[in-house]
């Protein structure tokens, strides 16, 4: 009988395991890596010398002016980048909750940024933003706004707005799409009832479109964060991170770090921009299954 | 006794079978990369031309690889280092130092030694393979070369009325002189890859790569801000690389630009004749860029004798011949650079007269990174006026040889 049970108690944990040793060796493994990498001077193109340096590289960080200036563009990038794709998203949400002619077109074509590619987007925002060609410059002239062209990815003060402008126009979508299927689920006997009750649309939106959405906006927003602060393609087929370093954010740096073969100090960065995102997002995390009882 | 005997015909009988074994087909793995689907194409026809022809068994298997704004050899490096690189893989030269590093390339010398072709190539050009290899050996192949020179438009001298530039401050005259209605005078190249280019400026003032804290450097330094200050550069140069710079030039966005041959054919089919190409002038000193193209062969081959005779092929063969023709890069063997073809193509010729001032960066362990970052940041900060020309070039200096 015993012998039964331990059977059956052993069997879940042998059906986990395959996916265990995989998640694992695709996961783990590279992690421990990039932090045994971290803590030497492992730079491939001088093999010879690589050697095991401590904190070296993350003491080194701290005084890396590329560092400090790339940080605080990745707060920007995220924030306004998220922060814009959050608003419009539920602008577009609260739309296409409406019912319209033609609503099933609008809602799979307002797909589209999403589901094309980022290096596509960026070479795409990089000719409608071209300082030379570009359809912005040539409308802004047009209306009179401007009088001669805007170098909009050459100038250090437009490049970061351009480069966050183009990741909003991307992520839209995402937030639109989810935020759809959260507005779907609330029963409309609630819009009903506050209706009865006295409530105006402000109210009720306030009141129970936003508690009801609450879980999704916060899953939704913490994917995003993450997504967006890790994101290079953007940047890096728009500018390289440049002007200047203008538009260069920790991932763009990392990235340009790791193409170098200097992987101890990009294994460094990446540890950093983990234990960053970790920072937000377990409290994050914490706070939305306290609310939930979890 | 029937040991000795039977130990006497087993040796027999693998001595009879070396032959064979010899004569057995092998496979070569070659990656490439080509600049469009044209170049690729002729690539594969070289192949099965080589292929077809080698009467020893070889079978080269060709992949092209994207260039990727020179990816291309961290793939490379990356595959290699994995355990699945290629036999044989087209070469830049600022790669060269972190892959003998690794030690992942097969030392050439020895194949060197017994190769008719040798002499074909100048021993000048085998001095900068082994430079770039630390100065003993030789691990890359020649294939061919590109001189940087300025393109021009004569209708547009023509209505400015002044001549092709033969000194340098002619040049920056012709600049200022050329930038009118909505013309710039010259396409600066702000971005990755604008180094080749900028080289020019440095050296024609008197500064070189040792040292680029001069005052003849900074002197070289000043002109480009000013270039770029003064508004003879479209206002997009910081951030304008290889397509931008040719999509201004064909436009008729700007008057100048600097590249090399291989955009020449796109040239004429945009303008005709009235397109031209001169040495980029000298003042105190006069340089240019040249543009590199090799192959090299992987220390993990493991049919070196073959690999080296499509390395052969490419370097003074049929296959030089073929791809110089189709893609219009300088050929490295003698006996193609005398071919008609090659002598009477005006572009060629203008490359041919740059190639006594052609030179390349100072190739060390530094230089991948300092192309690939630390030039345009630096140099882009200099352009928007954050850094002096002095702060730059004292930045340029420390990252280059450090």
């Amino acid at each position: 009988m015993r012998k039964r049970l331990r059977k059956a108690n052993i069997w879940p944990y042998l059906l986990v395991l395959p996916a265990l040793i995989i998640v694992m060796a695709v996961v783990f493994v590279p992690i421990l890596n990039a932090i045994s990498m971290s803590l030497q001077n492992y730079d491939l193109r001088r093999p010879k010398q690589i050697a095991f340096t401590g904190l070296q590289n993350y003491r080194q960080l701290f005084s890396d002016k590329q560092f400090t200036g790339s940080l605080y563009r990745t707060v920007l990038w995220v924030v306004f980048g998220v922060g814009f794709q959050f608003i419009f998203g539920f602008a577009l949400a609260l739309l296409l909750n409406r019912q319209f002619r033609f609503r099933g077109l609008v809602r799979s074509a307002s797909l589209i940024p999403w589901v094309t590619p980022g290096v596509l987007i960026a070479l795409m925002w990089r000719w409608i933003l071209d300082g030379n060609y570009g359809v912005v410059n040539d409308l802004l002239i047009k209306l009179g706004w401007i009088d001669k062209n805007i170098a909009f990815l050459a100038n250090r003060t437009t490049a970061l707005p351009s480069v966050i402008l183009t990741i909003v126009w991307q992520g839209i979508p995402f937030f639109a799409l989810m935020l759809l299927a959260g507005l779907q689920g609330i029963s409309p006997e609630l819009y009903e009832a506050a209706g009865i009750d006295g409530a105006h649309s402000t109210q009720k939106f306030r009141f129970i479109t936003v508690p009801s959405l609450k879980n999704t906006i916060f899953v939704t927003t913490m994917l995003r964060v993450i997504w967006v602060a890790n994101s290079v393609d953007v940047i890096f087929n728009m500018t390289e991170g440049g002007p200047a370093y203008a538009t260069q954010t920790l991932s763009v740096y990392t990235y340009l770090k790791a193409n170098t073969l200097n992987m101890g100090y990009a294994s460094a960065m990446a540890i950093v921009l983990t234990i960053l995102l970790l920072i937000f997002s377990i409290p994050y995390l914490h706070s939305m299954f306290r609310d939930q009882g979890v | 006794m029937k040991k000795l005997l039977g130990i006497l015909v087993a040796v027999v009988m693998l001595l009879t079978m070396i032959p064979f074994a010899l004569a057995q087909d092998v496979t070569i793995d070659y990656w490439f990369w080509a600049d469009n689907d044209g170049y690729a194409a002729t690539m594969q026809e070289m192949i099965a031309d080589f292929n077809a022809t080698n009467g020893k068994g070889i079978t080269v298997v060709g992949s092209q690889v994207p260039w990727d704004g020179g990816g291309y050899s961290n793939t490379v490096f990356t595959a290699a280092m994995g355990g699945g690189g290629p036999d044989v893989a087209t070469w830049k030269l600022t790669a060269t130092p972190a892959f003998v590093a690794n030690d992942l390339l097969a030392p050439l010398d020895g194949y060197l030694e017994n190769w008719a072709d040798y002499e074909q190539i100048e021993e000048s050009l085998w001095e900068v393979m082994r430079q770039v290899g630390g100065g003993e050996k030789v691990y890359v192949m020649p294939w061919n070369t590109q001189v940087l020179y300025v393109y021009y438009r004569p209708s547009m001298f023509e209505a400015a009325g002044i001549g092709v530039p033969e000194t340098y401050e002619e040049f920056l005259d012709a600049c200022a002189k050329l930038t009118k209605d909505g013309v710039y005078g010259f396409g600066m190249r702000g971005a990755t890859g604008g180094q080749e280019p900028w080289g020019s400026f440095i050296h024609a003032r008197g500064g070189t790569f040792e040292d680029l804290t001069t005052p003849q450097a900074v002197q070289g330094m000043n002109d480009f801000i000013d270039l770029f200050k003064n508004g003879f550069t479209p206002p997009t140069a910081p951030s304008d690389g290889f397509s931008q710079i040719i999509d201004n030039f064909k436009s008729g966005l700007t008057a100048m630009t600097v590249h090399h041959i291989g955009s020449s054919a796109g040239m004429v089919e945009t303008f005709g004749e009235d397109v031209g190409a001169f040495v980029f002038p000298a003042g105190e000193g006069q340089w240019t860029s040249m543009g590199d193209t090799e192959n090299v062969m992987f220390a993990s081959c493991e049919n070196k004798e073959a690999a080296f005779e499509w390395l052969a092929y490419l370097a003074a063969g049929k296959g030089q011949e073929t791809w110089c023709k189709v893609t219009g890069n300088v050929p490295v063997a003698a006996r193609v650079k005398e071919m008609e073809e090659f002598q009477n193509n005006p572009f060629m010729k203008v490359s041919i007269a740059g190639a006594p001032y052609a030179g390349i960066l100072p190739i060390l362990d530094t230089t991948t990174e300092w192309i690939s970052g630390v030039w345009p940041a630096t140099v882009q900060q200099a352009l928007l006026g954050d850094i002096t020309a002095e702060e730059c070039m004292e930045i340029l200096q420390t990252e280059l040889h450090k």
